[in-house]
């Protein structure tokens, strides 16, 4: 297949829908090369000699192939120590918040949601070690999850560029990961055992809630590809997630507000979050 | 790296995270750390090498701190009397006669700071510190 193929109007049409179906992600004309370029790639990869072809195995999920063109579309490009700001206000303020209603020894949950290959929950885990007294205290259990289930692999096998340390102080580097040469880093064993990686779309919620309840959720820059009507599914599906009184984090552009009427801003000093508010005793 | 005055220090605990936050913290002052996720991992740790001071937990699945202190001090054997500073989110006196009664010879409620924890790890390891 030397040339590029453009897809007609139609046959991008299906595609978008195809995808915003499985996913609620949304792609416009706007997007067309995003797309294509994709397309082209797993044409090439499963030898579908036209669209048409490749659209049939698609549909027909061959070889899991769904599984793929998904994969194929989410982005999973991020670093460590990311949105550090919202890191800082998990352990100044939302732990803070959730240890008032904690014994010693409770569970302290918290989700990556989505996490792509690792380095937000990996990065929570590691903050946690550096910057909150309380480790031992509680038993924290850090989930991370993702659509993508290639990107969930690598999470799991957890080796990293030099790209992806760049935030991170050399002695953290040295302290949380072990060189493997060819400017690759592996984390250490202990923290891959920390974090249990799940793969999940936000938008199914029998899957969602099958994770159970968290005291905090990062949901970071995913609402930004749903429309309005994947956005509150989504929104709806995070908030039965949180415990009551739970926090849930979102990229530094997305705003739960204009989305869900169901959380509670909350402003701190480091970052905005919302909150699932504590459950309303029954009106009499 | 390690030559015979480094201090080698088994820290048992069935939480991943908390076991590498005690074992950065002894590491960076100089200590070996070996880890076991519960007593009985420790029995098995403690057969096949030295070790100059236990950090243990209470609640761990299979065999817990207690029991496994009580198997440890039942023991006659010359590692039998390794001194063991019990960590525990609990903070009643009777959990803490429980732990003393059981082979404890220190009991410290969580959360343990870094600093505390290589200060303990050093008095019982005989480590003056400058």
């Amino acid at each position: 297949m030397p040339e590029f193929p453009s897809l007609t109007q139609d046959e991008f049409r299906r595609l978008c829908e195809f995808l915003y179906r499985r996913t609620g992600m949304i792609f416009t004309e706007a997007k067309r090369y995003y797309v294509e370029r994709r397309v082209v790639d797993r044409m090439l990869s499963t030898h579908a000699p036209s669209f048409e072809d490749y659209y049939a195995r698609l549909r027909a999920d061959m070889h899991g192939e769904i599984e793929q063109f998904v994969n194929a579309f989410t982005v999973n490009e991020t670093y460590f120590y990311r949105e550090e700001h919202q890191l800082s206000c998990l352990t100044s303020d939302l732990l803070a918040a959730r240890l008032a209603v904690k014994r010693r020894g409770d569970p302290i949950r918290i989700w990556s949601v989505p996490c792509s290959t690792g380095e937000e929950p990996y990065s929570i885990a590691i903050w946690l070690l550096e910057n909150w007294r309380h480790v031992d205290e509680y038993d924290i259990e850090i989930v991370g999850s993702d659509i993508d289930t290639a990107a969930v692999a690598l999470a799991r096998a957890g080796f990293y560029g030099k790209r992806a340390l760049m935030r991170l102080p050399p002695r953290v580097v040295e302290r949380y990961f072990a060189s493997d040469g060819d400017a690759s880093w592996r984390i250490l064993d202990e923290l891959r055992e920390s974090v249990r990686f799940t793969a999940v779309n936000v938008l199914d919620r029998a899957a969602t809630l099958s994770h159970g309840q968290f005291d905090v959720i990062f949901c970071r820059n995913v609402l930004i590809y749903f429309d309005d009507i994947a956005r509150r599914t989504a929104a709806e599906n995070l908030f039965e997630s949180l415990l009551p009184g739970g926090f849930i984090c979102l990229g530094h552009t997305e705003s739960m507000s204009r989305i869900s009427a169901l959380f509670e801003v909350a402003r701190f000093a480091d970052a905005i979050v919302y909150q699932r508010p504590l459950e309303v005793t029954a009106r009499g | 790296m390690a030559d015979d005055a480094t201090k080698r220090v088994l820290v048992i605990d069935d939480a991943t995270l908390v076991r590498l936050y005690y074992r950065s913290a002894l590491e960076r002052a100089g200590f070996e750390v070996a880890e076991a996720f519960n007593g009985v991992e420790a029995l098995e740790h403690l057969l096949g090498a030295h070790f100059d001071l236990l950090v243990v937990d209470v609640n761990m699945p299979q065999m817990d701190g207690l029991s496994f202190l009580r198997t440890l001090r039942a023991r006659d054997l010359p590692w039998s009397s390794i001194p063991a500073l019990v960590t525990s989110t609990e903070s009643a006196p009777q959990r803490i006669a429980a732990a003393n009664a059981a082979g404890a010879n220190f009991y410290v409620v969580k959360p343990l700071r870094a600093e505390a924890l290589v200060q303990y790890a050093s008095l019982f390891c005989g480590i003056r510190h400058g």
